[in-house]
């Protein structure tokens, strides 16, 4: 009954356990619809005022204007990063407020270490799935919408494109291992994103801001991004190492606190 | 087979367990009892590996809960709630639960069956009454059918039928070899379902052995428990 399982079976059993989750959560099904159905919806909504922003020059490199409106759908991806680990910290009722799914989770998979991983593995596979999915139906909309103004996307920005997708729902997944709370994490992402982004107007002041991960990471497969240029390849390894240390600290807090 | 040995821990400058020291033994129901905040809980969670002792350890079967590659065919937990996001289904809180040990699909169904919850199986857990929680909760604690059951507060908020039930559950777990340590600040209810008895009281074990040696010379079991930590319960 107590028989040691196999390395590959204990991790494929957590991965899928994680994977489950989050499909058996309303919460995680809007970041999914929402990851998809959003930036396919923009290209439509904006094809008016990309193809006037092109032909009037707005837009210095028209490559870019295929790729703009998967931004938008980023926030499916945040949202599931986000609800990974917040929805280990909801209270399960009224009748005991204190109570947490956490403590069912670390019944089953009491390896801290591990389940942080197993996590986000399963996170990285949604989040690709929907980021291959959203990249190749908004690119094609792109080519349909637009036509001959913007030049065939290629193969390897859009692989960079679903490749930034997944580095940022894993640091989602990173901050709110760090601060607890998936309020502060969307708030802080969000507000950066839509608002007004803290890290751009740090570039005003410094170009070493242009490192931090929200302007670093689009330079992995769009040409215009700020002032400072970063070649893809740098941005990806700088971005991948934002997401590294930040899940190493999350992972470390993670593992300090009492649940 | 369940050994806590010698386990301290310090939460601030508070001591919330001092030296705490005791076994249950498979085929026994070992009544875990004190006031509240006597530090059951505590010791159940270090024993879950949720909190880290300072000194001690606290084994099953000879090993921390952390290093059980299955925990959940070894050991099944019963703690406060149901443990499901309330957002969730029984059953689909149930299968990931089961996924992660490497249980097989219909064991969900099996413990949904025992505890009398295949009825209501679809809904979500928050729609749950606090009984039908409590059920919940026992349900993932069977799912690996584990040889030991550690219970905090089993009957809290059971109806007299379902108390009836898991004194029955309980007793038959033991019958089947199962060590069963439940935590309860209810003496009448431990009297009628303990084998043994171990008393904690202020995080440190101010009595331990069978109900028959912690009773002793006392009339009740409630009157032993009284005489162990009398003068604290003057509050009311």
């Amino acid at each position: 009954m107590n028989a040691e399982p196999n390395k590959r079976d204990m991790w494929m059993g957590l991965v899928r356990a994680e994977l489950l989750k989050l499909f058996s959560l309303p919460t995680a099904w809007v970041g999914m619809v929402l990851g998809l159905v959003a930036a396919p919806a923009l290209v439509f909504l904006s094809a008016g005022g990309t193809r006037k922003a092109i032909t009037e020059g707005f837009i210095r490199d028209a490559s870019d204007a295929a790729f703009q409106p998967l931004g938008i759908g980023l926030l499916g991806a945040l949202i599931l990063g986000v609800v990974v680990v917040s929805s280990e910290h909801t209270s399960t009722g009224e009748d005991s407020p204190g109570a947490r799914q956490l403590q069912a989770t670390l019944a089953a998979m009491p390896r801290r270490g591990r389940l942080v991983v197993a996590k986000a593995v399963a996170l990285s596979l949604i989040v690709a799935v929907q980021g291959v999915i959203t990249a190749v139906a908004t690119l094609a909309l792109s080519g349909m919408v637009l036509g001959d103004l913007v030049p065939a996307p290629s193969p390897g920005r859009a692989a960079a494109a679903v490749l930034y997708w997944v580095l940022m729902g894993l640091l989602a997944y990173a901050l709110t291992l760090i601060f607890k709370s998936g309020i502060v994490t969307l708030t802080v992402l969000i507000v950066n994103i839509s608002v007004v982004s803290v890290s751009y107007l740090l570039t005003k002041v410094t170009p070493l801001a242009a490192y931090l991960p929200d302007i670093v990471g689009p330079q992995m497969f769009l040409n215009q991004v700020g002032d400072v240029r970063i070649a893809p390849a740098t941005a990806g390894v700088v971005m991948t190492a934002w997401v590294i240390a930040l899940l190493t600290l999350g992972g470390w807090l993670f593992d300090r606190r009492d649940p | 087979m369940i050994a806590v040995e010698g386990v301290c821990r310090v939460r601030g400058r508070s001591r919330v367990l001092h030296e705490v020291s005791f076994t249950a033994r498979p085929g026994r129901v070992t009544g875990f009892l004190g006031p509240n905040g006597a530090g059951k809980t505590s010791t159940l969670r270090v024993l879950l590996g949720l909190d880290r002792p300072q000194a001690g350890r606290a084994l099953i079967d000879g090993r921390r809960y952390v290093e059980l590659a299955r925990p959940l065919t070894v050991a099944g937990a019963l703690l406060d709630g149901s443990g499901a996001h309330r957002s969730r289904t029984a059953r689909a809180h149930l299968r990931w639960m089961a996924v992660s040990n490497g249980l097989p699909a219909k064991r969900v169904d099996e413990v949904l069956e025992i505890v009398g919850l295949t009825g209501e199986a679809g809904k979500r857990a928050g729609r749950y009454s606090l009984g039908m929680s409590r059920r919940l909760g026992l349900a993932a604690a069977l799912l690996g059918d584990p040889p030991v059951l550690i219970l905090d507060e089993p009957v809290n908020g059971l109806d007299p039928a379902g108390i009836r039930w898991m004194r029955a559950f309980l007793r038959d777990s033991a019958a089947e070899g199962r060590t069963v340590l439940l935590s309860s600040h209810l003496m009448g209810e431990l009297a009628e379902t303990a084998d043994d008895v171990v008393i904690i009281d202020h995080g440190e074990v101010v009595a331990n052995g069978t109900l028959a040696e912690v009773v002793g010379e006392h009339p009740t079991l409630e009157d032993a428990f009284l005489a162990r930590t009398a003068g604290e319960g003057a509050s009311w």
